[in-house]
């Protein structure tokens, strides 16, 4: 493998995690605010490119995984009390849990049924909040009692920290052997079979690890926030911008969502004069990345064909 | 050899059907340690549907498969892989973001999801497998850098890291310069010598005979011949699948012909697939009402050549006709302008009716002229008139093929390009196919190219013969001086 | 009384589900699009419709017809300015094709759906009916708009089929679908089907649109779910199956009656989503699906 600290790519991730860390010093709690939930969607971006970028499995579905983390955890905690870090493991539990049940059917179709399925469940998962409104406050959404910190600077550095610390990890797997394996697999079964790998247990694993992400950051993102929303962690909008984030930043770079979620965060704000148009011309300019630099950010940045 | 050993690998009553065609029937095969088996056939013959029934792409209906005596038939392809076959495909398609020696240990890799770190001294074993198979110069660099015959190497090396105990290789030498064949070959040799069973698969004896230690050679999913490469190549059945019987050729010189410069003219045209050449510097010529043949085996080139004239393919090169250059128009446009083609995959809509599939082809014509064509169609296809209001899909092979061409003539074309017509049918069929060819070529004045590896079929309505190989024109001449002067290396 | 409430209620419903999933399906089918900008394109349709009448004091046929032809309008443009050039993009890769159409469709309509909402606000708008009034059948009293909403789409469908299954052109859509290359030897030249295909499934949705709008009214918001309902319809009768489509719009459309009336409008969705979810356990393609 190749010496990652001679990259260009290496040296610019290194240089935005130190603006970032002292970037508390400089600007008002209400930007570091934005910042930290740019950094969990950060996670969420990056969760949902492992599986796509590198098993080419494409998931319409990561607010399901992130939706069942969120809500365990803040349930958990407001009914039985449990501490937070508690609540955060068994959030991510469940959202395991429930990738596994969506990709053991989900796998064995193939093409645009795949995405349908994980579509479906969001979905589902949505109609059940509302239902067991009792249980998960339903429409008006879930207030937690506890959260991480009420310091915006905690919070923020708590995110970041977070953040490059999955973004390491995950871009660590997609550098690693079962990385390898896992673009083989995704680019081609037969092949890949044929070289003696198991091409449904590697995509179950990828399916894992990107639901153990998504449901840890949907968790962390709770306690947070002190509340959960369907508007905030299910509804398929979240999802859309997870999944533009990742492309709009490049796929199958890991860095690259979470540069395109802390893009599209920003891009939100700077626009936020501009009122109910903000929306719009976030859109715009997503589906102009998405046409006419399909490589997104990274690809940009490096010049390179990756395709 | 060790003739007396048990075969390493072997394979009995092996059986496959696709729907309702039959592409391996009760084959046999034994491959011992230390022995290079060519599996042949033409294309449809059912050779690349053995193959990926012992690496367990395909499950097989019927039969066993045997390592060394274990049984593997109807296990997943990645236990195969790990109880010793591998498999060189002939299309590879490395990881583009990763080096060549990243896709080589991509290949030492365990199946495991554990061993996140990598194996001890994989790098060096990676680099060892490079040099052997010759690509220790080209270690960092990208696939989509490489030559053909490296991206070839790569996937060899990428088969000798899994150590295999029997090694499949699919068209070994497809594309590739005679030099880097006979590297390649050394390649293969050393794989015996270290005493791995070896399956080399491919269309002809020729090319590999040098190699091979026996040859078995399959034909519309039965074994037909089995010995050595020569022995193979003096079957009798093996020389009428290949070269057909004594030929009956009947054919009117280029002079006879009224246009005096060639209607069709396609100059220096050629085509690349990624890295491969498709077609190298090909030049061709039909004269208005001529009927042309193009011999050659599958993946000579042929399909690519019909593709290139139909606007189906980008290439360098001329393609004209009457004068005008074919290049930027549309295939629909081609089309349109009377090149039609029918290819070997026939394109039919299966789940409309015999009937809707003609009026489709004359969607473009007045409703009395459609009427007389249909008339006239029936009398040249006189089973389809029986099938009418039949699906497409539900009919055989050769009445699909029937309804292909009669299609294609109900747009009423100045020039047909037909690709492969005999392509796995039984011969009543090609008979009266050629009857209808045959009547075309007497009654009309449309102009043929007509694309065949079956030289029985192919000579007798011609005009003028071309043989393609490897994506070049190696001969050019009237039917009759074919068997003298290109038949033996057609073989 | 309460049966044949359901009954009519749940025809009427479903029939306007079964032509807007049409539609998509038949996109699907011919060009293997998903199109998620569907809700938006139905959305336009009522918006223009009501805003001729309500905005413009046009009379509700001027309205309706409007609406559908905006509807025509935007479908064109979504094939021609995000489908097409993705199509025949050479810097993605085939296999990532999909996806991106997907993204692109889903951004196509996030981006009418503000527009639609920052021209005419987020409001919920109801499109003047063609037809008013109470009809009453066997004591039931059932609106006449939602007996016109009924008939229209039938009539629709039906025009639909005779269109591809009784007319050359119709017949070399469906060819299309079944095999492009095969088209395309024959001299018909593949885009102009899929122009006629994307008009023709532009008048499809945009009457679905302007229907929905006179009987529950549309606002911005109902994008995303009326793509979501299409979608789960097409999924569950099988993708590229116009009679699996049909089907589904009637299963789905009857149980959300019924267990709307019978249960409660809030745990509508629930049912059909739960069987869908069994239905891709046990038939992953669909109820009619190939492949």
């Amino acid at each position: 493998m190749r010496d990652i600290t001679k990259t260009p790519l290496f040296w610019f991730c290194i240089l935005c995690i130190v603006v970032a860390s002292v970037l508390p010093v400089w600007v008002s709690g209400y930007v570091l605010g934005l910042l930290t939930v740019a950094y969990y969607y950060g996670v969420f971006a990056m969760a949902w490119d492992l599986l796509f970028g590198f098993a080419n499995e494409v998931n319409f579905g990561p607010t399901f995984l992130i939706g069942l983390g969120a809500y365990t955890a803040g349930i958990v905690n407001g009914r039985y009390g449990l501490p937070i870090t508690v609540c955060v493991l068994l959030g991510t539990l469940a959202a395991i849990v429930g990738g596994l049940l969506l990709a053991l059917p989900a796998l064995r179709v193939s093409g645009p049924y795949f995405g349908l399925t994980t579509l479906v469940a969001v979905l589902i998962l949505q109609n059940l909040i509302v239902v067991f409104a009792d249980l998960t406050g339903g429409e008006i959404g879930l207030t937690v009692p506890d959260v991480i910190s009420i310091d915006a600077r905690a919070n923020y550095w708590i995110a970041l920290a977070f953040m490059v610390v999955c973004g390491a990890i995950l871009w660590g797997l997609s550098r690693s052997s079962v990385g390898l394996i896992l673009q083989a697999s995704g680019q081609d079964k037969v092949q890949a079979g044929a070289l003696g790998f198991n091409v449904t247990k590697h995509k179950l694993a990828a399916f894992v690890i990107s639901a153990f992400f998504s449901g840890l950051a949907g968790a962390m993102l709770v306690f947070y926030m002190g509340t959960a929303s369907v508007g905030t962690f299910i509804d398929l909008t979240v999802a859309v911008q997870i999944i533009i984030a990742a492309v709009m930043g490049g796929r199958r770079t890991i860095v690259g969502a979470a540069l395109g979620s802390i893009f599209l965060v920003g891009m939100t704000e700077v626009l936020r004069p501009m009122g109910e148009l903000a929306t719009l011309i976030v859109s715009v300019i997503a589906l102009l990345v998405v046409l006419f630099f399909p490589n997104g950010f990274i690809g940009m940045l490096t010049r390179k064909e990756p395709a | 050899m060790k003739p007396d050993d048990e075969p390493l690998l072997q394979i009995r009553g092996l059986c496959k059907r696709f729907g309702g065609v039959v592409a391996a029937k009760d084959v046999d095969l034994d491959v011992r340690a230390g022995e290079i088996v060519g599996l042949i056939g033409p294309n449809g013959s059912g050779k690349s549907t053995v193959m990926k029934l012992i690496m367990g792409i395909v499950r097989p209906d019927a039969g066993s498969v045997k390592l060394a005596g274990e049984e593997i038939a109807g296990l997943p392809p990645h236990r195969i892989a790990r109880k010793g076959v591998g498999l060189v495909f002939q299309h590879s398609r490395p990881l583009q973001r990763q080096s060549v020696l990243e896709n080589i240990k991509l290949a030492l890799l365990p199946d495991s999801l554990i061993q996140l770190a990598g194996v001890p001294g994989i790098d060096d074993r990676a680099r060892e497998i490079a040099a052997r198979v010759g690509l220790d110069k080209v270690l960092d660099r990208r696939p989509s850098t490489l030559p053909f015959a490296d991206l070839r190497k790569l996937e060899l090396a990428k088969a000798i890291a899994r150590d295999p105990r029997v090694v499949l290789v699919d068209e070994p030498f497809a594309g590739l310069t005679q030099a880097e064949t006979r590297q390649f070959s050394d390649l293969v040799r050393s794989f015996r010598d270290q005493g791995r069973a070896v399956l080399l698969v491919d269309h002809n004896v020729k090319s590999v005979s040098a190699l091979v230690d026996r040859a078995v050679a399959l034909y519309l999913g039965e074994r037909i011949a089995e010995g050595t490469a020569a022995d193979v190549m003096r079957n009798e059945t093996v020389r009428r699948v290949y070269m057909g019987g004594s030929l009956e050729t009947s054919y009117r010189p280029q002079s006879s012909f009224a246009d005096k410069e060639a209607t069709l003219q396609v100059k220096n045209l050629n085509v690349q697939y990624g890295k491969a050449q498709a077609l190298d510097n090909v030049s061709i010529h039909v004269h208005e009402g001529e009927f042309v043949s193009i011999v050659g085996l599958n993946g000579a080139g042929k399909t690519t050549l019909f593709n290139a004239i139909s606007g189906f393919v980008p290439y360098t090169g001329e393609v004209s006709w009457a004068g005008q250059s074919l290049k930027r128009k549309s295939p629909a446009r081609i089309a349109r302008e009377g090149i039609v083609q029918c290819p070997e995959t026939r394109e039919l809509f299966t789940d409309m009716t015999v009937r809707e599939n003609l009026d489709l082809g004359g969607q473009h014509l007045a409703k009395p002229q459609r009427a007389e064509r249909l008339t006239w169609l029936f009398d040249l296809f006189p089973i389809l008139k029986a099938r009418q209001s039949q699906n497409a899909g539900t009919l055989s092979g050769g009445e699909q093929q029937m309804l292909t061409i009669a299609r294609a003539l109900m747009t009423n074309p100045k020039f047909l390009i037909l690709d492969e017509p005999t392509l796995g049918l039984a011969p009543v069929i090609l008979e009266q196919i050629s009857k209808a060819i045959e009547l075309l070529r007497k009654t009309t004045r449309i102009t043929m190219l007509l694309g065949e590896q079956n030289v029985t079929f192919a000579l007798p309505h011609a005009d003028r013969v071309y043989v393609l190989e490897h994506g070049r024109i190696e001969w050019e001449g009237p039917p009759d001086r074919f068997a003298a002067e290109a038949g033996e290396g057609y073989l | 009384m309460l049966g044949l409430q359901i009954i009519v209620d749940g025809f009427a419903i479903s029939a306007l589900y079964a032509l807007g999933a049409t539609g998509f399906t038949l996109i699907f089918g011919v060009s293997g699009v998903l199109n998620l900008s569907h809700g938006a394109i139905m959305v336009s349709a009522a918006v223009g419709a009501w805003a001729l009448h309500d905005l413009l004091a046009q009379n509700a046929y001027i309205g309706a017809t409007f609406g559908v032809v905006l509807a025509m309008i935007v479908s064109l443009v979504t094939y021609g300015v995000i489908v097409r050039p993705i199509q025949v993009s050479r810097s993605i890769r085939e296999e990532e094709k999909e996806i991106f159409i997907l993204t692109a469709t889903l951004l196509w309509g996030i981006i009418l759906q503000e527009v639609i909402a920052y021209l005419f606000t987020n409001n919920a708008k109801s499109v003047v009916p063609i037809v008013d009034g109470v009809v009453s059948v066997l004591g039931v009293r059932i609106p006449a708009n939602e007996i016109f909403t009924a008939i229209i789409c039938w009539l629709v469908i039906g025009l639909l089929w005779l269109l591809v299954n009784r007319t050359p052109a119709g017949k070399a859509v469906l060819a299309a679908s079944m095999n492009p290359k095969g088209v395309t030897l024959l001299g018909i030249e593949l885009n102009w089907i899929y122009i006629a295909v994307w008009a023709i499934y532009g008048a499809l949705a945009g009457i679905a649109g302007v229907l929905l709008g006179m009987f529950l009214g549309v606002s911005s918001y109902s994008v995303g779910p009326l793509t979501a309902s299409a979608f789960s319809i097409v999924v569950l009768g099988g993708l590229g199956s116009v009679t699996g489509s049909l089907i589904a719009a009637y299963v789905v459309g009857y149980i959300e009656t019924i267990t709307a009336y019978l249960i409660s409008p809030a745990y509508r969705f629930i049912p059909s989503l739960l069987l869908l979810v069994v239905v891709m356990y046990v038939r992953p393609y669909g109820l009619l699906g190939r492949r």
